[in-house]
């Protein structure tokens, strides 16, 4: 396996950072303690280096057609300065990747996908191709920071010197040869700022140092997972793949059933009537922390299997996703976790496991 | 990071403290600190039979289940009821308040065995290589 390094990689190690793998990449998993940077965000602010994702850019009088073909969401007719949050789903409705798509103008795109998934997706994007649109990868150029948790508001007026929260939730704007967007994976207010490689050291630094005053802390990986999973969002690979739709994913709400023709549409319907597992939030019950690969029971029969489980910083509970047969998902089951020589009892519980107060 | 003179370690980083018959067992401040915040500790059964270098124990961070490896074979003794409501101890005082467990131990050899600080020192390093 061919490991690679983020860019801002030895600005981790200077920060004390404790390296692990993601995929082929080596990033920070977590710099002081993971429990103190799941709170850090919480109540203040955190700062990760995410920029193991994929970014293209997508242009041309026909980009617009182009990419609402691809994702289960409406594009066309949306407002410039927007972010669309979508699945790209196979003909067969399997979800290949969530993305998010950020349109400048109606002919031109940012495109931001997993960094597990970027070879697939580009060869997917470019297999797609037609007249009248430019595809570009620009996974090694760009990098991509993410400024989390309530303090980001001052920190960002004062440090980047613009008012971005002045945009609404998933509306971004361009800046700095990239974009800044009111997006996040951590259920809390923030930025996700997209730079080209030779800014991204020189603004990393500034908000860490900017940052210091109003608590803000760099965060590893460890924390980012735990944070989106008592957001209740999925991690592709893990809580979604081919083998499900969104409808089964539990975001249905990302399929525009009216719009007209989009890659896999008509498999998702058909795949939405007969479906037979769901996507469902458990919390644990006894003592013992669910992990990726465990069984669920209800009265000793095999009903599904967690996709992603940890204890939560935040609820000081045992939380996990995972997918159990379509009759076990109603919120309040009373389910069984099997963990090593025992189980679990557990129930199915809403999503998400954690709301922020400010509303996002 | 240190390892208190008194105390005999494992190459799985547990350690242990000989009082007579009875073995206390921890985990170490270099396992603490490579396992990072513990958040669930699974300890072995009152009067449960432990086995030399077989799991007896889990102990949990936020990310992955470690198992914690008997350094002598015995009896389960004692347990600590404190870090089950409490597992940061682990973290924050391995050697005192973080203890896991105690065995009356019934062979006395495998004690002698067991790593010096001395001997404990230079197998991290060696494994930090």
């Amino acid at each position: 396996m061919n490991v690679q390094t983020l860019p801002l990689h030895e600005e981790h190690a200077a920060l004390g950072a404790k390296f692990g793998t993601f995929g082929v990449w080596q990033v920070p998993l977590y710099y002081s303690s993971i429990l103190e940077e799941h709170e850090r965000v919480r109540r203040r602010a955190g700062l990760f280096d995410v920029s193991h994702m994929g970014a293209y850019r997508v242009e041309g009088p026909k980009a617009e057609y182009y990419l609402d073909r691809l994702i289960t969401r409406r594009l066309v007719g949306v407002e410039a300065g927007r972010a669309v949050y979508s699945p790209i789903c196979r003909e067969d409705g399997g979800i290949l990747d969530d993305i998010i798509v950020y349109k400048v103008r109606s002919d031109r795109f940012w495109v931001i996908v997993n960094a597990a998934n970027a070879a697939k997706d580009y060869e997917w994007l470019h297999s797609h191709l037609e007249d009248g649109v430019k595809l570009s990868d620009l996974s090694r150029e760009m990098g991509l920071l993410a400024l989390q948790g309530p303090a980001s508001v001052p920190i960002a007026a004062r440090v980047l010197g613009h008012d971005f929260f002045k945009l609404g939730n998933y509306r971004f704007q361009e800046w700095q040869g990239g974009i800044v967007a009111r997006t996040g994976y951590t259920g809390e207010i923030g930025l996700e700022i997209l730079l080209p490689h030779k800014e991204i050291a020189r603004w990393w630094a500034a908000l860490i140092k900017g940052g210091k005053q109003d608590g803000l802390i760099p965060v590893g990986f460890a924390a980012r997972d735990t944070l989106r999973l008592e957001a209740g969002m999925l991690l592709y690979g893990q809580d979604m793949d081919e083998e499900v739709d969104p409808f089964a994913a539990g975001i249905g709400w990302t399929v525009d059933l009216k719009k007209n023709a989009f890659v896999g549409k008509e498999a998702i319907l058909k795949r939405r009537q007969n479906s037979k597992r769901q996507l469902v939030g458990i919390e644990v019950v006894d003592r013992g922390i669910p992990r990726h690969g465990c069984e669920i029971y209800r009265n000793q029969k095999k009903i599904g299997a967690v996709t992603s489980g940890s204890f939560s910083p935040t609820l000081k509970k045992n939380i996990a996703l995972g997918y159990v047969t379509i009759e076990n998902a109603e919120i309040g089951t009373e389910v069984e976790i099997s963990l090593r020589d025992r189980f679990l009892k557990a129930l199915v519980v809403k999503l998400p496991f954690y709301r922020s107060s400010q509303g996002v | 990071m240190s390892f208190p003179e008194n105390l005999r370690y494992t190459k799985t980083h547990e350690w242990a403290k000989q009082d007579g018959k009875r073995i206390r067992v921890g985990i170490t401040d270099y396992a603490q600190k490579e396992i990072s915040d513990v958040v669930f500790a699974e300890l072995p059964k009152l009067n449960q039979e432990v086995e030399q270098g077989k799991p007896m124990a889990i102990v949990e961070s936020v990310k992955a289940a470690f198992d914690i490896y008997a350094p002598v074979s015995g009896k389960v003794v004692a347990v600590n009821k404190g870090i089950e409501a409490n597992p940061a101890l682990i973290n924050q005082d391995c050697y005192q308040q973080g203890w896991l467990a105690e065995i009356e131990a019934n062979k006395e050899s495998e004690w002698q065995q067991l790593m010096t600080t001395a001997a404990y020192e230079q197998h991290i390093q060696q494994s930090v290589k």
